[in-house]
């Protein structure tokens, strides 16, 4: 039926858009604001990560609706690149959406997303490295909802059973605590196996993802081929495993179920440990520097998207104003364990959540581990087309202990600069 | 990949013209993504040849079109102009996040095929990778399809054989299931440390991890003769996989796809050899054993040739649907190299990367590629032997 779904989509779309008039793509220099501010109707579409962000977002629509004596529906979808893509092309797009890093650069590119950065709330307030995620040609398109970082999540009994006092603060220190904390069915430390775990790996080591002026990727620099073989190492002495080797979907999964003492992950796998394994009792630190003491995670995030060719984009930058807002920043971080955007706001979060219970529950791992790496986390690729050379990647780091760290990233480099090419 | 959404229905008379009228209808919808819509009405969007003496008067073949118009709009519509679109699609850059037939969308001619057939590239590798995995599929998965279906129907419509009822619901049980339901439970018994891995173990076997396993199956028996790498084939391609990459057999991934897909879809295909054998009168067979032929002989002599239309049919279907085959590969992993298929990959590339000219152009592709072995077929098996 999937497949049903997802040819028809193509036909199906393309035949409605062509019954649909073109309407004009806005420009993006000049944003004039279309609509009234009262009465009018939006729709919002969110890709949520369950029943708590659903709840939230709907509670926020409500409240900004009667607030401003306006209505919002909210369209929860269950394959959101599949379903806004139908109604971008369709040509009724929703007025709000959580604009996806790597829809970005095609929104921006086809005039589908209102440059409404600035006439949100000044770039300044928020985190600098997701501001520019979001920033295109000098243009700041749309302000950050919140943001996501990786950190170590170390199973507390585990570690107390080997012996162990202080968390790893080194790369020899985390391979040293994986070897200690692996024992018969249980792997020291489990990632899932893709670039958004690894890359932190290559941060810490001084690497990157493009080069420093940001005019071409550096996939296949020393320092990240110096990463990849310390993860290799660690593959080889069995201390380290990908999700899959343990049977797991991803590395949460591994460490709830108690197949992993420790692993890495991001804010988000708080709300799983609560509703789905809310008796490992856990703590969380800030990811190991590499062995010139850089500190280094990955960060990520979504925007708050307005489509250029809505009809309320008056409203719909209101809306946006209320949802980015300190305030609901706050209230979406409690509902569900989402970071703050605003440096400001995600400090106010951590200071309240410093090993208290997050939400109901008797867990209490410490949020400012996830907080403290936005200040250097590195953003996402966004390049057009970059999911199908980084799915080449991932497919090839199953088992990390079979790899060959220098070609594997020169594979990368390759495919990946094939995208810059025009 | 189950046969549901076929025809099912009005094929089971299994005919020869009924054959003919499948395929008729199941090809072009091959880039169609009009699955469900008229496909059954196929035979009814064509107006029935004249075969009477005296012709119609002209008010008649008014009201003949006037009386399929609707069927024909809505095939129009549904069928032909978004296959059309798709083609058009397919020269140029859409992203899928406009109209397509908007100013915005450039023309780039054979660009989008020539990134898919000729430029070296990740595009280049992945279709390659994608059309040997998918042929391996197909060259395993119709045949045991085809003989299962078959053996389970010759068993089943055994007059000697009691609670026929229940030994057929047995059988057609695994079509009725959600094969998404049917892929996740394979998934668990084929993970590392599942059922079969389990099993193998006892036996003191260390099984693969089975569903991200890359290697083909004939590399392992290459291997197992001593043959690695031969240099011959290694520094020979096409399609950015080199001959050694070609003849490694389905990956081990593919192999449980295999065994899934023969398992679930071999108990509709029983369905469409019942109908044909229950149609084979029983004095054949009677006759036939009073001149002294042996069951095989019987089976070989009598009833084979009897259910041949049918056997074309069951081969043509199953021929389309395995090149088509998509959502097991969406659930068992992204862009799983041991798995990954053309249309899964054009899914991959339109809505992964906004690149739905190239997506279109993997579907075109895949269309040619079934048009042409099913005419292939068609020459070489014939229905009927007469012919």
């Amino acid at each position: 039926m999937k497949r049903w779904k997802t040819k028809a989509i193509l036909c199906l779309s393309a035949s409605v858009a062509m019954l649909t008039a073109a309407g004009p793509s806005a420009s993006a220099t000049a944003v004039k604001l279309t609509g009234k501010l009262h009465g009018v109707t939006l729709t919002f579409m969110i890709a949520s990560s369950g029943t708590a962000e659903t709840n939230a977002d709907k509670a926020a629509a409500a409240a900004w609706g009667k607030a401003t004596g306006n209505t919002v529906n909210v369209i929860n979808a269950s394959n959101f690149q599949v379903q806004l893509t139908q109604a971008f092309a369709g040509g009724s797009p929703p007025d709000v959406f959580y604009g996806q890093t790597s829809m970005f650069e095609s929104l921006v590119k086809n005039g589908e997303l209102l440059p409404s950065g600035n006439l949100v709330a000044p770039a300044k307030d928020f985190y600098p490295s997701l501001v520019k995620e979001f920033t295109y040609n000098n243009t700041f398109y749309c302000v950050p909802k919140d943001s996501s970082t990786l950190a170590l999540e170390i199973n507390v009994d585990d570690w107390k059973a080997a012996g162990l006092t202080n968390p790893p603060t080194t790369w020899a220190q985390l391979a040293a605590d994986a070897k200690a904390l692996t024992r018969n069915g249980v792997t020291g430390l489990v990632i899932s196996p893709t670039l958004d775990r690894i890359g932190a790996f290559f941060a810490e080591n001084g690497g990157s993802y493009m080069n420093s002026k940001g005019t071409n990727f550096a996939f296949n620099s020393p320092q990240n081929v110096a990463a990849l073989g310390y993860l290799k190492r660690m593959a080889q002495e069995g201390v380290l495993k990908t999700s899959p080797q343990v049977d797991s979907g991803w590395g949460g999964e591994a460490f709830g179920t108690g197949k992993a003492a420790m692993t890495i992950e991001g804010n988000w796998i708080i709300g799983a440990m609560q509703s789905t394994y809310p008796k490992i009792n856990y703590e969380v630190v800030p990811l190991p520097a590499g062995p010139t003491g850089e500190h280094g995670t990955l960060v990520f995030t979504n925007c708050w998207g307005i489509a250029a060719n809505s009809k309320n984009t008056a409203a719909a930058v209101s809306f946006v104003r209320y949802l980015a807002s300190p305030a609901q920043q706050l209230r979406f971080a409690n509902a569900f364990g989402v970071m703050p955007s605003r440096p400001a706001v995600a400090k106010q979060w951590a200071a309240t959540h410093s090993g208290t219970p997050v939400a109901s529950g008797n867990q209490t791992p410490n949020v400012s581990a996830f907080v403290q790496g936005d200040a250097y986390a590195m953003p996402q690729v966004a390049t057009l087309g970059f999911p199908t050379v980084q799915a080449a990647f991932d497919s090839q780091t199953t088992n990390l202990a079979a790899i060959n760290p220098a070609a594997l990233l020169q594979q990368l480099q390759t495919n990946a600069e094939a995208l810059l090419r025009p | 990949m189950s046969l549901k959404d076929k025809p099912v229905a009005g094929t089971l008379d299994a005919s020869a013209s009924s054959a003919g009228r499948a395929q008729a209808a199941a090809s072009p919808q091959v880039r169609s993504p009009r699955r469900r819509g008229p496909q059954g009405k196929g035979a009814k969007g064509t107006p029935p040849r004249q075969t009477g003496t005296g012709r119609l008067r002209r008010g008649e073949h008014l009201f003949g079109w006037l009386f399929v118009s609707p069927a024909l709009a809505v095939l129009l519509l549904f069928l032909f102009v978004p296959i059309l679109l798709a083609l058009y699609i397919s020269f140029t850059n859409w992203s899928g996040l406009t109209n397509p037939l908007s100013s915005s969308v450039k023309w780039v001619g054979l660009a989008n095929y020539k990134t898919l057939l000729s430029e070296p590239g990740l595009y280049r590798q992945d279709f390659g990778t994608a059309i040997r995995n998918n042929l391996y599929f197909v060259l395993f998965t119709v045949p045991l399809q085809t003989g299962l279906a078959l053996l389970l129907a010759v068993v089943v419509n055994n007059k000697f054989l009691r609670a026929k009822g229940f030994f057929r619901t047995v059988a057609y049980f695994p079509s009725v299931t959600s094969s998404i339901a049917i892929t996740v439970v394979f998934m668990f018994l084929f993970q590392g440390t599942g059922v079969v891995n389990t099993i193998l173990g006892a036996f003191g076997v260390q099984g693969p991890n089975w569903l991200y396993d890359t290697r083909g199956l004939f590399t392992l028996i290459y291997n197992a003769f001593g043959v690695n790498n031969p240099s011959v084939l290694v520094n020979h391609g096409f399609l950015g996989l080199n001959l050694w990459g070609w003849v490694a057999g389905p990956s081990l991934g593919m192999c449980v796809v295999i065994i899934m897909l023969v398992w679930t879809t071999s108990g509709t295909f029983m369905l469409f050899f019942l109908a044909a054998l229950q149609q084979i009168s029983e004095d054949l067979d009677e006759a036939s054993e009073i001149d002294g032929a042996t069951p095989w002989q019987r089976f070989r002599r009598v009833t084979l040739p009897l259910v041949r239309p049918t056997l074309v049919l069951v081969l043509v279907l199953g021929f389309i649907s395995t090149w088509q085959v998509f959502d097991q590969i969406f659930l068992i992993g992204p862009l799983n190299p041991a798995t990954i298929t053309p249309a899964y990959f054009s899914y991959q590339i339109s809505f992964q990367d906004s690149n739905f000219g190239a997506g279109a152009a993997v579907a075109f592709l895949l269309f040619c590629l079934i048009v042409f072995l099913t005419v292939l077929q068609r020459k070489f098996i014939k229905e009927d032997l007469t012919q």
